[in-house]
């Protein structure tokens, strides 16, 4: 199964270049490695290829594959790419984008990340922190920045005011997966001026067991945690429908970027999950390669009358463009109590390098 | 008689327009396409920028939009020249967010998040080297060459270039390409020159 991915990817890569170089149409593949290191005793490598380019004039394709391995679970260094100790293939479609008079239309079809609120792989693994929001990790009752959709993508409307929708059905990476399904995403997006805004819609399936056997996080007993662990191992996931609206809101001027999410819903039936992030990412032009980032986030998600997560967490990053394709990072945050198993503080330090081959 | 009488007023229009752009565009009727090639060792050099020094030279009244584009994820051409005072836009051409940014010895800007469909500009107003980056996407990058002059050119895959419309003269001639130190030269150039450049 991971031979195959990989290998899947690779020739899938060599034969769109291929193709792509026969056709002189332009084709590229890129490579990274990465490291890191958290203070909660979590280390994690990790390697992708991205292969991209036009197969005809107009006609895109993007197909991505990932190896990674963390040295225990955990939301550490899970920004840019989901854990799964064999290589998996993330993104797999073709796209076409048109624009006539002012007006787009666009078309994906494949296996992509699930197009809800700030979603692209860009938008979160590249800005500086090393982790995903709470809302967006997939132990937290949320949804999960490793969602990704087996089905079409159609854009419309302006390039400041358009409207997407997505459906497929789920194809998740990671840890939690969502059970199969057809799920249906709206997003709008307007931008005006230094603001970008967007909301969004998805009506999916459950992603992981009931609360009840989960621990609120802080409650004492081993016996029943080794029990609800088995239990989580053999139950069938959440029964009903999942679903979720959000919020999302970008402003940016002069290297200053200030952009917020908020996501609330319902993770299974008779549950309820919200949260939001703001960040604050800071890329002045004097700055020269560093950027500076703050995160401040709050998740809470109840099931019944039971409060299982509820709590804040505070995040400072700075990333550093080295040069030759190096990128440092250095990420401190601190967690309140009522999310975090692990000790509050933590340090989290992450190295990669990417090369392009054209 | 009437068709002749008519040909003639055709010829007379024709050739008062073409004076008319040619005037108004600074050329004149001796200018000439100066051709050459750009070579690294034996090998033929591609986005190699050369242009002549000529900072008095009329600038032309409506210059085309000059584009550095972002489209599958790397910016479009690689190495772009301009004149001194020249207005690039940069459109952004893929469904994925890019944060166009240069902080080297040339413009200094960062011009953050915009969806695709939309564009942002930025006006180079002075001569220089400008590199630019996505913050985003390490693999992103791209050359802005200003020069302050308008007759340049950027080399092709096989290491030519054409410089169009250069009056007769003698020109100090410049050559540069990432990672190479600039090549400076004098020459005489006429319609029969062709101007073969090599770094060692």
């Amino acid at each position: 199964m991971a031979v195959k991915a990989l290998a899947g990817t690779i020739v899938c890569g060599a034969v769109m270049l291929h193709a792509t170089v026969a056709g002189a149409q332009s084709a590229a593949v890129e490579f990274d490695q990465s490291a890191g290191y958290s203070t909660e005793a979590v280390a994690a490598v990790h390697t992708k290829l991205h292969a991209f380019g036009e197969a005809s004039p107009g006609l895109r394709f993007n197909v991505t594959s990932v190896w990674g391995k963390r040295s225990e679970e955990s939301d550490a260094f899970g920004a840019a790419y989901p854990y799964t100790d064999h290589p998996v293939v993330l993104d797999a479609y073709a796209e076409r984008t048109f624009r006539r008079a002012e007006k787009l239309f666009g078309v994906r079809v494949g296996r992509y990340r699930t197009p809800f609120g700030i979603s692209s792989e860009s938008d979160q693994a590249y800005v500086g922190f090393l982790r995903d929001p709470l809302i967006r990790y997939d132990d937290f009752f949320a949804l999960s920045s490793a969602f990704f959709e087996h089905g079409a993508d159609v854009v419309v409307g302006w390039p400041r005011l358009s409207l997407e929708a997505s459906l497929g059905a789920s194809a998740d990476v990671g840890e939690h997966t969502r059970s199969t399904g057809l799920d249906q995403v709206l997003r709008g997006q307007a931008a005006a001026g230094d603001f970008i805004v967007g909301a969004s819609y998805i009506h999916t399936r459950p992603h992981l067991a009931r609360a009840e056997i989960d621990l609120p996080v802080g409650l004492d007993g081993d016996a029943r945690l080794d029990q609800d662990i088995a239990a989580d191992e053999t139950r069938p996931l959440a029964p009903g429908r999942a679903t979720f609206g959000g919020v999302d809101v970008r402003w940016m001027r002069g290297g200053v970027q200030l952009r917020g999410e908020v996501i609330a819903g319902r993770p299974f039936d008779g549950a309820a999950t919200h949260g939001g992030y703001l960040d604050l990412i800071v890329h002045r032009p004097s700055m020269g390669p560093l950027t500076a980032a703050l995160r401040a986030e709050h998740l809470a998600h109840r099931d019944g009358s039971m409060t299982v997560l509820n709590g804040e967490r505070y995040v400072a990053a700075m990333r550093i463009n080295v040069g030759h394709g190096v990128i440092a990072h250095v990420e401190m945050l601190h967690t309140t109590e009522g999310l975090s198993d692990h000790r509050p503080s933590a340090f989290d330090i992450g190295v990669s390098y990417s090369r392009r081959l054209q | 008689m009437c068709t002749a009488a008519a040909s003639t007023r055709g010829a007379v229009l024709v050739a008062a327009l073409w004076c008319a752009s040619t005037i108004l565009a600074g050329a004149h009727a001796d200018d000439f396409d100066l051709r050459g090639t750009v070579r690294v060792a034996a090998h033929p050099e591609p986005d190699a920028v050369v242009w002549l020094d000529a900072p008095n030279a009329p600038r032309a009244p409506s210059e085309k939009p000059v584009v550095l584009d972002q489209r599958n994820f790397t910016f479009f051409p690689h190495v772009l020249a301009v004149r001194a005072g020249t207005m690039i836009d940069l459109p952004n051409n893929d469904r994925v967010f890019h944060n166009v940014f240069s902080f080297h010895d040339g413009k200094r800007f960062d011009l953050g998040l915009y969806p695709v469909g939309t564009s942002k500009q930025v006006y180079f107003d002075k001569p220089g080297l400008s590199r630019v980056f996505c913050n985003i996407h390490p693999n992103m990058t791209a050359y802005v060459k200003v020069v302050d002059s308008p007759y340049f050119a950027v080399s092709d895959r096989e290491g030519r270039f054409t410089i169009t419309s250069v009056p007769p003269g003698t020109y100090t001639y410049h050559a540069w390409r990432p990672g190479r130190e600039e090549l400076t030269g004098s020459s005489t150039l006429t319609p029969a020159t062709v101007l073969d450049l090599q770094w060692r």
